[in-house]
């Protein structure tokens, strides 16, 4: 990108989150900001699952660390003040990053089912930690968490999240470390003999995937205002893993794209004048309809720009 | 003097109850090319598997130069100069022909995180002299026409070189080859027969070959190392193996 084509792009990225900040109601505002945080999740799911193939349930888990830690962090230590929020967003993420690296030394064996149920059981374990500390609220949750204080602020900050998680993200992804991931991916042990040692780079992705979702839990908290235990159970987990898979596994931009998907529809399904809840029978069914007819999901390995572009590599 | 470049002693690994690998020592001088043979099931590829640091042998010892391998783990043992390829061929299928070369040549270069994530010109560099280095690799095996093509949808003869290539870029002193001849037919044997001999004179390489194709290994070997069942039965040039008695009644059984 040249820099003039930078310099545009600034100025209607923030000239946007102005503009929406008036034309706007606050539902739609929501969902927009919502559908950010839950693009930073996808995406660093996606990292970890995605492109180094390392099959993870336990994204709850990492979002509610970053959650916990910065929602705390700003109530305690800063005041209450909003701009120390991305300060804290960042703090609740290297936390996280931490646990993430906790969990993957024991595990870097596994492989399939097996790891998946060891993140599974660590964001269970992380969960029962909140719900029976009584210090952040215990089951009633963690109240009154200082928010944003308009939607612009929250479009900026939240915004700038998701830009450069996918741009780091990528830029990881075509690198020197993505391609160990891929070969990782392809061939263990072949890619063991040609000397790269696959417990590190299994570790050092777990700790890059997993720094991101503690970013988005961070902005979760003060977009919210509020957090509890409930919040992050297995279904989180699994709704980001649905984004992640409907995007394409290893497409970090597809992630960007299914989330918008996943977050509209749901809303739209809320209207709809039954009496159960309707989203989560469309969610699996969506999943299925998708690994029948594209199970590679939208994108693929490929990124959006790779579609427009015709000399392009993912 | 012959300088020996690796040496096993005395080598043992069993597992449970049976002995794979019963009291193995042989040397590899330098810059020859060594056959190890035997009947099926004689332990070759568990002797190849102890080098590349897969099994850990019970007792033993196996130095490269003076550096010891029973402790090290594979991708350790590629770092020290010992590079190997695999019976049933194992390519990252997905990943394209030169980025399979560029993975194998990138490990000897130490990457830093701050570059690579903001893509400075000394990374943009790095990156272009590693495929040019892949790209005049694959040349010299003439392989650079099909550098883009996913390395899976080789045919399986292109597949083995590919694979030797790959170890190749790795820089080895030593280099391993297991069973490459299997599946192949007459022509491709004869392919793959130039192929261990150029490598070996232009790369200035020590090859250890596992080959169940006699021909091949009667051929081109220096010096053959016969196992059966776990143990070394004989070794010498390909003449006195072909006369040795044990190693007749190992691959014909005894006339009664």
């Amino acid at each position: 990108m040249s820099l003039k084509s930078k310099i545009i792009f600034l100025v209607c990225f923030v000239g946007l989150g102005i503009a929406l900040n008036f034309f706007l109601n606050s539902y739609i505002q929501a969902l927009a900001i919502s559908f950010m945080i839950n693009s930073i999740m996808a995406m660093s799911l996606n990292f970890i699952t995605g492109v180094a193939n390392q099959f993870s349930l336990g994204s709850a888990g990492f979002v509610a660390v970053g959650a916990y830690t910065s929602a705390v962090l700003t109530k305690e230590v800063f005041n209450d003040q909003w701009y120390f929020i991305p300060l804290t967003a960042l703090i609740g993420a290297c936390v996280a990053a931490f646990a993430g690296y906790l969990v993957s030394l024991p595990s870097f064996k596994l492989k399939g089912d097996y790891l998946a149920i060891v993140t599974l059981g660590f964001a269970e374990i992380v969960r029962v930690i909140f719900l029976n500390w009584n210090h952040v609220g215990g089951p009633r949750g963690y109240n009154a968490i200082v928010k944003w204080p308009n939607f612009t602020m929250a479009y900026l900050f939240t915004g700038a999240a998701v830009l450069i998680t996918l741009y780091v993200l990528y830029s990881l992804k075509i690198s020197w470390f993505g391609r160990n991931l891929w070969a990782l991916n392809e061939d263990e042990i072949a890619a063991e003999v040609m000397g790269t040692p696959i417990a590190k780079n299994k570790r050092t992705a777990f700790l890059i995937s997993s720094f991101f979702g503690g970013l988005a839990g961070g902005f979760y908290a003060h977009n919210m205002g509020y957090i509890s235990p409930g919040s992050f159970g297995f279904l989180l987990s699994v709704q980001v893993l649905i984004i992640t898979v409907l995007g394409g596994l290893g497409s970090i931009s597809g992630s960007i794209i299914a989330s918008i998907i996943l977050t509209v529809l749901p809303e739209l399904l809320r209207s709809l004048p039954t009496k159960v809840d309707v989203r989560m029978i469309v969610f699996p069914i969506l999943l299925i309809l998708m690994m029948i007819v594209r199970p590679e999901g939208l994108f693929g390995k490929k990124e959006i720009w790779t579609f427009f572009k015709k000399e392009g590599r993912s | 003097m012959i300088k020996s470049i690796l040496s096993l002693k005395n080598v043992n690994l069993s597992f449970g109850g049976i002995k794979a690998v019963q009291d193995v020592s042989f040397e590899i001088h330098e810059n020859e090319l060594l056959g190890l043979i035997g009947p099926n099931g004689a332990g070759k590829t568990t002797v190849f598997n102890i080098i590349s640091g897969f099994y850990k042998a019970d007792t033993g010892s196996i130095d490269l130069g003076d550096v010891c391998l029973l402790k090290l783990a594979p991708d350790q043992v590629n770092k020290v100069g010992i590079a190997r390829t695999f019976q049933n061929i194992r390519l990252f299928g997905n990943l394209s022909v030169v980025e399979n070369v560029i993975f194998a040549l990138q490990q000897k270069i130490d990457h830093s995180w701050f570059h690579s994530l903001f893509r400075t010109k000394k990374y943009l560099d790095i990156e272009a002299t590693l495929r040019t280095r892949a790209l005049s690799l694959l040349k010299i095996f003439s392989l650079d026409q099909l550098a883009d093509t996913p390395s899976k949808s080789l045919p399986y003869g292109l597949q083995r070189k590919l694979e030797i290539v790959r170890a190749l870029a790795s820089d080895p002193k030593l280099l391993i080859l297991d069973e490459p001849a299997a599946g192949m037919n007459h022509s491709e044997t004869e392919d793959l027969k130039k192929l261990i001999q150029f490598i070996k004179t232009e790369f200035k390489l020590t090859v250890l070959l596992i080959e169940h194709d006699m021909k091949l290994v009667m051929n081109i070997c220096d010096r053959i190392v016969v196992l059966n069942r776990g143990e070394k039965i004989a070794e010498g040039i390909p003449a006195e193996i072909k006369a040795n008695k044990q190693v007749i009644e190992a691959y014909l059984g005894k006339r009664s």
